[in-house]
């Protein structure tokens, strides 16, 4: 009887929940500008109505889940994006596949960094604690709004309920689908919190360094998470949209890493306000910046307003975006006008040789990419405006003209830690630049002298994109591109080996520490420095990954069974076309025979899916053979059911293995510079913080593990012989869908152990702290 | 939390902010595990609005002034000054230059011109706090000793009782009076130690 009447109510009940956010948040906002106007008792009023927001943000989110696990078709969000046939795990997939429910999830991961930093905040900053909850409060509130009025996710159908529903889009059953939305909104989501310093920090006038420091690792934080997200983005793309590449300038791509690229630009200067008491106009700028541009980049996923492959949901709410994102801006810069009296640097540049210098242009650099890649990914609006109709730029000119523009940064992103603060001497200069230069230049008359030979000349000629001179100019300089970024990414190692040498070299020297010992004290005491380095190191890897790009083949093939193609080193020999259903689509797969020289590798199957529910036509199953040199990436086009005649688009996209590695090293150097430093009273604290950092890292690298293809990094041999195990069991049957493990990665050992390596990690942790404090007290 | 408690509950009030939350989820994960996922939901979906029902009505006591703050909380009510903050700055530029030096990015006489002109601003800066601090350290004290002497004037009775206190404060006072005592403080602030925003007790 009451489940009946629970049941019953729900979606009004979750409506309910939303009018309750929304109230809760109203009253903290009040609370806590009452807290900072003078009535300090306040303060706990006001941290307890954060606390009490975010858990009905939590509850709606329950509510939410309760609807989809039990096809509660009655709530339009529910019938629209999921269906009987999907597992629990796509059913909470759909809790952010779509447009309400996703708004719904950015407000829940806000909520979790709220209760988090309102714990934090604890004893600390109490001038700033009450505006900064106060911001944050305003934010809830306005999703609260937008959900309640534009984009409900417990509305309710006219028609009532359905026998079933339409499904998650095909092309977001996807595993790194799963992790990426919700990576990129915690990074998203992250830069609330710095924004409200800032805007705390404004309102009270305490604009000395305390903010500064109070914000650190929560960008960092935030940081690393729009990487991860970006990153699993570019993965979900190679993987599922079989177009060849990782990233195609797509308008919700670009907007996903507008905002990383003034976040990077702001963990960098912020060192110069820290040390120099300079450049506070521009942090904060920078820092309105970044979160403006995360709200940006919802509203160019929303509106619709650019079409964009990503777009998944669209709808009139990108007006609300836009009057928030004039707000943000209004008071932003009201705000640092009302300030610029405080705001004016003590400090100043004294030398262009100087680390801050290198950073400032090289916060130039990056600020330069971001309005470039905003201004290209906005010209259709712009061109609409001045003109009347809309224009577009293509893949090709973001490529052409973002090559130099990446190349400089590498160059300052190695070049800027040889200098020293303040300024450096010409003799400190030649000791730092020598040994970094020399590698460069021995790798550059290596890569001339063999480069072709491998398979990887230095100079790459493209058909010019411009007419004319200026046109064979940016030829010239686009085809030494590879020559230039490989040689600048030893550059990057080198600088990186040298400051590690040379702080292990100091330490031993005034110590007696050995080798290993002087590097881990290194790390330790200085974490944030070295956490930076190792970073360097993930992004050469990186650029070295994006400059595969170079060298990559494309080709297209229409074969009949037992025809070859030779792409490459590969050869290629289609065996013939079969079909196979489940309960929820039609696959057909094409198996095609690989050999690299004379050497047999792993069949390939690419394939087409037809989902049961979906309006869409097939999907594009890519089959791919990933190694250390490059990605084997089959795409079928068309099979003709008569004659089995199918086509191809085959690529070899070289070193892509390495973007990937270089995320992971990201992720761990940025780790390193988060790692707290312990404090008597931060440590009860830090110790939780670290075991859910242990644990949400071990979940999340479990995810990827578990999620990537198992025959992207598995030796040829286990798949030879697990292909040749399918067939000996039962050569007569048609083979099945699972038994290619590439197509259906659904192997969960290794995140399970993964997952338990995270806990044990974090449990590990909190009591080795929680120890340290009971030695300490 | 700002929430009274009877004198004979408080002692569990802590342990029940992580014990309540444990025993819902454990309660949704055993009728989770009996009756389905979407029991389980609604489960901890009841325990996060009983919760949420708990925060909101503990805040709203403390609007109406019922709760007393604790003595943590009324001193997270403090807030360290600019030069406290400036101080800190200074003492990260030394260690950064301590660094650059032994790394040999800077040469002896840049490093002893820089180093010079941080250790006086820091001096400059720890003499300010302490300028600062002064007129509140003596209001401090002043309440500390009327107090004493109003225990002392109580009796024999309550002697012993207030002798402790006194060692204490006597003790802290003279920490207190060290100037350097917060110099190997980390770089993230960790309480407020200034009582200059008046917000003590």
């Amino acid at each position: 009887m009451l489940g009946s009447v629970l049941w019953e109510s729900l979606p009004e009940f979750g409506t309910g929940v939303l009018y309750a956010i929304l109230v809760a948040a109203a009253y903290t906002f009040a609370v806590s500008v009452a807290a900072g106007r003078g009535r300090p008792r306040l303060l706990q009023s006001a941290r307890l109505g954060a606390y009490g927001t975010t858990a009905l943000v939590l509850l709606g989110v329950l509510l939410l889940a309760y609807a989809f696990v039990t096809h509660d078709f009655r709530i339009r969000y529910v019938a629209r994006y999921s269906d009987r046939s999907m597992t629990t795990t796509y059913l909470f997939t759909s809790l952010w596949g779509g447009q309400d429910g996703s708004l719904l999830w950015w407000l829940f991961l806000l909520s979790i960094y709220i209760a988090a930093c309102v714990r934090w905040l604890e004893g600390k900053y109490r001038l700033l604690q009450p505006y900064v909850i106060a911001t944050l409060m305003v934010i809830v509130g306005f999703f609260a709004v937008l959900m309640l009025y534009s984009a409900n996710p417990f509305e309710t159908s006219i028609a009532g309920a359905r026998v079933d529903g339409d499904g998650l889009n095909p092309l977001l059953r996807n595993y790194y689908m799963i992790i990426h939305p919700p990576s990129l909104y915690t990074g998203f989501v992250g830069c609330s919190i710095p924004f409200a310093f800032a805007i705390s920090a404004l309102i009270t006038g305490r604009l000395d360094s305390e903010w500064i420091v109070a914000v650190r690792k929560w960008m960092l934080f935030a940081w690393m998470f729009l990487s991860i997200g970006n990153a699993l983005g570019m993965k979900w793309a190679y993987e599922e949209l079989g177009w060849g590449g990782y990233w195609a300038w797509d308008p919700v791509e670009n907007a996903a890493c507008l905002p990383w690229f003034t976040a990077t630009a702001y963990v960098h200067s912020t060192m110069i306000q820290e040390r120099r008491n300079t450049l506070k106009v521009w942090n904060v700028l920078l820092i309105c910046i970044t979160f403006f541009l995360t709200i940006f980049g919802t509203f160019l996923t929303r509106s619709g307003m650019i079409s964009s492959v990503h777009s998944f949901a669209q709808s009139d709410i990108g007006w609300y975006f836009a009057g928030f994102m004039g707000l943000i801006a209004a008071v932003c810069g009201g705000l640092i006008v009302w300030r610029l009296p405080l705001l004016r640097s003590e400090g100043r540049i004294e030398s262009v040789l100087s680390r801050e210098a290198a950073f400032v242009v090289n916060n130039w650099a990056l600020l330069g990419a971001c309005t470039f890649i905003g201004m290209a990914t906005t010209w259709p609006l712009i061109t609409e405006f001045f003109q009347g109709q809309q224009a577009t730029v293509g893949p090709p000119f973001y490529n052409r003209w973002m090559a130099p523009i990446g190349l400089a940064i590498l160059a300052l992103m190695g070049a800027a830690p040889l200098f020293g603060w303040r300024k450096t001497s010409d003799v400190s200069l030649k000791r730092a630049f020598t040994m970094p230069t020399i590698v460069m230049l021995v790798v550059m008359a290596l890569h001339i002298a063999f480069g072709k030979q491998l398979g990887f000349p230095p100079y790459v000629l493209d058909p010019p994109t411009y007419s004319g001179v200026v046109g064979k100019v940016v030829q010239q300089l686009a085809a030494i591109a590879p020559l230039v970024t490989v040689a600048l990414v030893f550059f990057n190692f080198a600088v990186v080996y040298q400051e590690f040498a040379r702080g292990v070299g100091a330490r031993r020297r005034n110590s007696s520490e050995g080798f290993v010992e002087a590097l881990f004290t290194l790390v330790r005491k200085s974490r944030r420095r070295y956490g930076g380095y190792i970073v360097h190191i993930g992004i050469g890897l990186m650029y070295l990954g994006f400059c595969g790009k170079a060298w990559e083949i494309e080709k297209e093939a229409s074969l009949l069974p037992d025809e070859s193609a030779q792409v490459g080193n590969y050869k290629l020999t289609y065996k013939g076309s079969r079909r196979d259903v489940d309960e929820e689509k039609q696959m057909i797969f094409a198996d095609m025979d690989v050999m690299r020289g004379d050497r047999a590798l792993p069949q390939v199957h690419p394939a087409k899916f037809i989902y049961n529910q979906s309006n869409m036509g097939p999907t594009t199953e890519v089959s791919q053979l990933n190694g250390w040199r490059d990605d084997l990436y089959v795409v079928v086009g068309t099979i003709d059911p008569d004659s089995k005649r199918a086509t191809f688009r085959i690529h070899v996209n070289p070193l892509v293995l390495y973007i990937w590695i270089g995320v992971f090293i990201l992720v761990g150097g940025a780790a390193v510079s988060l790692w707290p430093d312990v404090s008597l009273r931060e440590v009860g604290a830090w110790s939780y913080a670290r075991a859910a950092a242990g644990l949400t890292s071990g979940v999340m690298f479990a995810l990827i593990f578990a999620s990537s293809p198992a025959g992207a990094v598995e030796s040829s041999r286990s798949l030879v012989q697990r292909d040749a195990q399918v067939q000996a069991a039962s050569p007569l049957r048609a083979p099945r869908a699972n038994d290619f493990a590439p197509l259906q990665p659904r192997d969960w050992s290794g995140s399970g152990a993964a997952v338990l390596g995270g806990l044990l990690f974090g449990a590990a942790v909190a009591f080795s702290a929680s120890r340290r404090e009971r030695e300490r007290g | 939390m700002a929430l009274p408690l009877p004198s004979s509950i408080q002692p569990y009030a802590a342990h029940a902010r992580w014990a309540a939350p444990l025993l819902v989820i454990i309660l949704a994960s055993l009728l989770g595990h009996h009756f389905g996922i979407g029991v389980g939901l609604l489960t901890v979906a009841g325990g996060v609005l009983c919760g949420s029902i708990w925060l909101i009505w503990s805040s709203l006591q403390g609007l109406s002034g019922d709760a007393p703050l604790t003595l943590d909380e009324a001193l997270s009510l403090g807030a360290p000054s600019a030069e406290e903050e400036q101080k800190r700055a200074v003492l990260r530029a030394l260690k950064d230059l301590e660094y650059e030096r032994a790394v040999g990015k800077i040469n002896d006489a840049d490093y002893a011109n820089l180093a010079e002109h941080y250790r006086n601003e820091a001096k400059r800066l720890l003499r300010a706090v302490d300028a600062d601090l002064a007129p509140e350290r003596e209001r401090a004290e002043q309440i500390l000793a009327e107090r004493l002497a109003t225990l002392e004037a109580e009796g024999g009775e309550d002697e012993e009782a207030a002798e402790s206190p006194r060692a204490t404060a006597k003790k802290a006072s003279a920490d207190d009076s060290q100037p350097g005592a917060d110099e190997e403080a980390g770089s993230e602030p960790a309480v407020a130690k200034s009582p200059s925003s008046g917000a003590a007790p």
